[in-house]
């Protein structure tokens, strides 16, 4: 295999966990935007989809095409419940408080699996079967070409959405001005809702989609989830392109290093770029100048 | 009289709107001068760019002679130019006293480390602190108040806490952005009587309010904004008979204290 | 003195009184080292709580300056000879240095980016301390830490330890009194109140957030340092980002913005893995659960609601 097709190789790899990451990515955003909490349970979310697709789909032996949508839509749930039980009966406000209230969730979720699925790793099928596909010298599985064929609806999904529908744009409206739109009639704390629920729905796609490629245990999302916040961060905190792009880069670079560097430092290198994009461009890879100063 | 805030050409652009147009003002020591102009004239606007907060598209301001945009905002209270905000800024937690005494940071030097050791020339300073935080309460009327929490205030107190905070670091200058809105015609006359105490202490005041009784009555020199124009600068007197603020306050001309 | 100031020091002298007698009753080896671990704890938390409660920043990397303490300091001493006292101290530079590295950037920003950033430093100082084991002695971690000495005595047993750490903790709670009662500390809190009013009365907001960064890194470092001085050996996962989450916690459980906050929280949260141990597979549900209503429904922390802090419903977290 020449330089070229290995080049091939990592790029496409990269492409696929840099998908997922812009899938975790847009779930920070999409709290970050409604609350400006960092929602540390965000990873929790990716995880949780993927045992509840593994349940569904090997325990209680349902179909494929059934399974992974009920478990989208059962993380979906648990999101709106976070937000109902944990943040907004939450004596205080504060931003930091919320901040560790979803790290207390983060704890207590991780437990819960733990105990309901074990630590055992566990196996999740990919979308289709492994049949191996060639394409510019590089070889990759069907489930790389889900990853990007599906991330890519859902982004056409949610940008349908936010600019379409009624409640998409009830939803933005509260995350730019929440007591102008409570004053036009919308139920702020529903919208936050929303946004937790599909915050939730977001990283359970994610964790389903990955996971047959990674592997699937209790806490397989807590560095994909940090990898999520890194790539909102290097996008521009907040912006729905800034993740995807942001996502897609640090998938990138981190498969590339992996590849030609070391895998070693692979995780390392993720956070190393991270950082110098905050000293150098702190409003992000497609933030504004300068980013918020006092 | 020499200016000790000079304002040249000063514009400012927020998306759509030119909240300042080229906005020139002098404002001298020892002084009062009002800026004043209906609801979104830029009035805020122009002490958020003097006092550091928005950094304008053009234009120069200077303090005593020194520029002063791009300085950082603590720079600025250092030099002995502080201000109040029309949007209550108070140390919510803090205490009255706390909150003046946050005043006179620019007045004193104690860094990290004197602190952190007590060293005796902190406690001498802290001491000189404190005593000028109860001056400045005592002479807003808010000696009883400096163990409550600043969110615990009344509006008023909080209001004339501002004030306190603004004058216990021994400024040359004051940026007062509507120091009386929202007060009754009683603590509007006392504060207004503060005001000139604190002129007449040598300090210069750029007051900015609607209210026109005070403004006439307490001014030496009035400015008048209108859309981020300047459009008028003199007495109290001129201004009064200037066609073109009557025009701009056309209809509200009994609010702006001309008709008797 | 103030007022305040009797209160503060009429509790640390209560402290001091139980701490000289505690080991009359506490004897046992395994409690001492209990309580030799919060002491370590309570300094850090003691430095977080300058940053998160008074300057009202998050940082999430805390436990890597505290591994970074232990490790230059450990290796300082068991490679190269140096002498422990004087690699603590090294440490704590070196630290100061790269706390100023992280903050200077970042701290110019909204908060959340100090929490990337020292998130990101984290795992990266984990990283290292794993991947560069001709240095560090790699996953099985570093050994062979002499231990500090006090005029020729080695601080080596328990209880020797236990008067070098709870005695750090008393000069380190001073420090921090004396700082959050001046003109500095006034600044602080202003600056997280009220960043526009702080700056327009003189408060340099910038500087005095990237110092009080650097002096909670500090006292991470120190403690880290003691740390690696006590057990002689330090591994990488006793600085991993769960432990600084762990250490913010502490900070928040007891109470963000009260100095005795953070001797509670290192107190109640450091023994309490152990505590659920009885409940061993349960363990991370019941500390999830317990840390969850504590947030939700004590937000003020241990020490706020037993001063009777009333709960700021909004407010600036940054
Ligand atoms: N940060 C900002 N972003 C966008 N527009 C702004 C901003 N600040 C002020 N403006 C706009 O600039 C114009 C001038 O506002 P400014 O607050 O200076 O008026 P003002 O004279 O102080 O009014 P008021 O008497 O109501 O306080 C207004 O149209 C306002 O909406
Ligand atoms: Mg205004």
């Amino acid at each position: 295999m020449g330089f070229g097709d290995q080049l091939a190789q990592y790029v496409i790899s990269g492409l696929t966990t840099g998908a997922v990451y812009a899938l975790v990515a847009l779930g920070f955003c999409l709290i970050y935007n409604a609350t400006r909490v960092v929602n540390f349970a965000q990873g929790d979310f990716l995880s949780l989809g993927g045992l509840m697709a593994y349940s569904l789909l090997i325990g209680a032996g349902l179909p494929m095409a059934l399974a992974f949508p009920l478990a989208i839509v059962a993380v979906a749930l648990v999101g709106a419940l976070l937000e109902r039980m944990a943040i907004r009966p939450a004596r205080s406000r504060q931003v930091m408080v919320l901040i560790f209230i979803t790290i207390a969730a983060s704890i207590l979720m991780r437990g819960i699996f733990k105990h309901l699925w074990g630590k055992q790793a566990l196996a999740l099928p990919p979308l289709s079967p492994e049949t191996p596909l060639r394409l510019l010298g590089a070889t990759f599985t069907p489930q790389n070409l889900w990853v990007l064929a599906i991330t890519l609806v859902a982004i056409v999904a949610l940008i349908w959405f936010f600019n379409r529908t009624l409640t998409g744009k009830a939803m933005r409206a509260t995350a730019i001005n929440s007591s102008a739109a409570a004053l036009m009639g919308i139920d702020a704390h529903r919208m936050t809702m929303y946004s937790f629920a599909l915050a939730g729905a977001l990283g359970a796609l994610a964790g389903v989609l990955i996971t047959p490629i990674t592997s699937l245990s209790y806490n397989v999302g807590v560095i994909i989830g940090l990898k999520g916040f890194a790539a909102a961060v290097l996008g521009g905190y907040g912006s729905f392109l800034g993740a995807v792009v942001g996502g897609l880069v640090l998938g990138l670079i981190e498969s590339l290093t992996a590849g030609l560097i070391s895998s070693v430092y692979k995780d390392a290198v993720a956070f190393v770029v991270l950082l110098l994009v905050l000293f150098l461009r702190p409003g992000g890879l497609l933030g504004v100048k300068g980013g918020n100063r006092v | 009289m020499s200016a000790l805030l000079t304002i040249k050409g000063l514009s400012v652009r927020f998306g759509g709107v030119q909240a300042l147009s080229a906005m020139d003002m002098e404002a001298p020591a020892g002084a009062i001068t009002a800026l004043i102009g209906p609801n979104g004239a830029g009035k805020t606007t122009a002490i958020n760019c003097v006092s550091g907060v928005v950094a304008p598209d053009a234009g120069r301001v200077s303090f005593d002679g020194q520029e002063v945009l791009g300085l950082a905002g603590h720079k600025l209270a250092c030099l002995g130019l502080t201000r109040t905000f029309q949007n209550l800024q108070v140390f919510g937690l803090m205490n009255a006293l706390e909150n003046v005494m946050v005043g006179m940071h620019a007045a004193s030097r104690g860094g990290f480390a004197a602190a952190m050791l007590r060293l005796p020339l902190l406690r001498r300073e802290e001491k000189a602190i404190r005593e000028r935080a109860e001056e400045m309460l005592s002479f807003f009327g808010l000696e009883k108040l400096a163990h409550q929490p600043a969110e615990e205030l009344a509006y008023g107190d909080q209001k004339r806490l501002e004030l306190a905070r603004a004058l216990a670091g021994r400024p040359r200058l004051m940026l007062l952005d509507e120091p009386v809105a929202g007060l009754n015609a009683a603590e509007t006359h006392e504060i207004g009587g503060l005001i000139v105490k604190i002129k007449e202490q040598g300090i210069g005041v750029v007051l900015v309010e609607h209210d026109m009784g005070l403004v006439m009555h307490v001014s030496d020199q009035v400015a008048v904004l209108s859309g981020g124009v300047l459009i008028a600068q003199g007495t109290p007197e001129e201004i009064q008979q200037d066609p073109e603020v009557l025009r701009t306050y056309l209809g509200g001309g009994e609010e702006f204290g001309l008709v008797a | 003195m103030s007022a305040q100031g009797k209160k503060f020091f009429g509790y640390l002298a209560a402290l001091a009184a139980v701490l000289a007698l505690l080991p009359l009753v506490v004897t046992n080896p395994y409690y001492l080292n209990v309580l030799n671990v919060v002491a370590l704890n309570v300094l850090v938390v003691t430095g977080l709580n300058l940053l998160i409660g008074y300057a009202g920043q998050i940082s999430l990397g805390h436990a890597a300056f505290f591994g970074l303490g232990a490790y230059i300091s450990g290796i300082l001493s068991g490679s190269y000879g140096w002498e422990p006292w004087t690699a603590l101290l090294a440490a704590a530079v070196v630290v100061a240095v790269v706390a100023l590295i992280i903050g200077l950037p970042t701290l110019r920003l909204e908060g959340n980016y100090l929490v990337m950033a020292t998130l990101g430093f984290n795992l990266i100082v984990s990283v290292l301390m794993v991947q560069l084991d001709d240095i560090t002695g790699g996953p099985s971690g570093y050994t062979g830490i002499p231990s500090l000495s006090f005029f020729g005595a080695p601080i080596a047993s328990d209880i020797s330890f236990y008067w070098l750490a709870w005695g750090a903790v008393l000069v380190g709670l001073i420090l921090a009194r004396n700082l959050v009662h001046s003109r500095v500390g006034r600044g602080l809190k202003a600056l997280h109140e009220a960043p526009l009013a702080a700056a327009a009365s003189g408060v340099p907001i910038e500087a005095y957030k990237v110092k009080v960064f650097i002096i909670s890194a500090v006292y991470a470092s120190v403690a880290g340092s003691l740390y690696a001085h006590y057990y002689g050996i330090i591994t990488p996962a006793t600085f991993d980002i769960f432990k600084s989450v762990e250490l913010v916690t502490m900070c928040i459980v007891g109470g963000m913005g009260s100095l005795w906050g953070g001797l509670f929280g290192a107190a109640l949260l450091t023994p309490m893995p152990q505590l659920l141990a009885v409940v061993e597979e349960y363990k991370d549900i019941f500390f999830g659960g317990i840390l969850l209503v504590l947030l939700i429904f004590l937000p003020q922390g241990l020490v706020g609601w037993l001063e009777g802090k009333r709960v700021r419903p909004g407010g600036r977290a940054f």
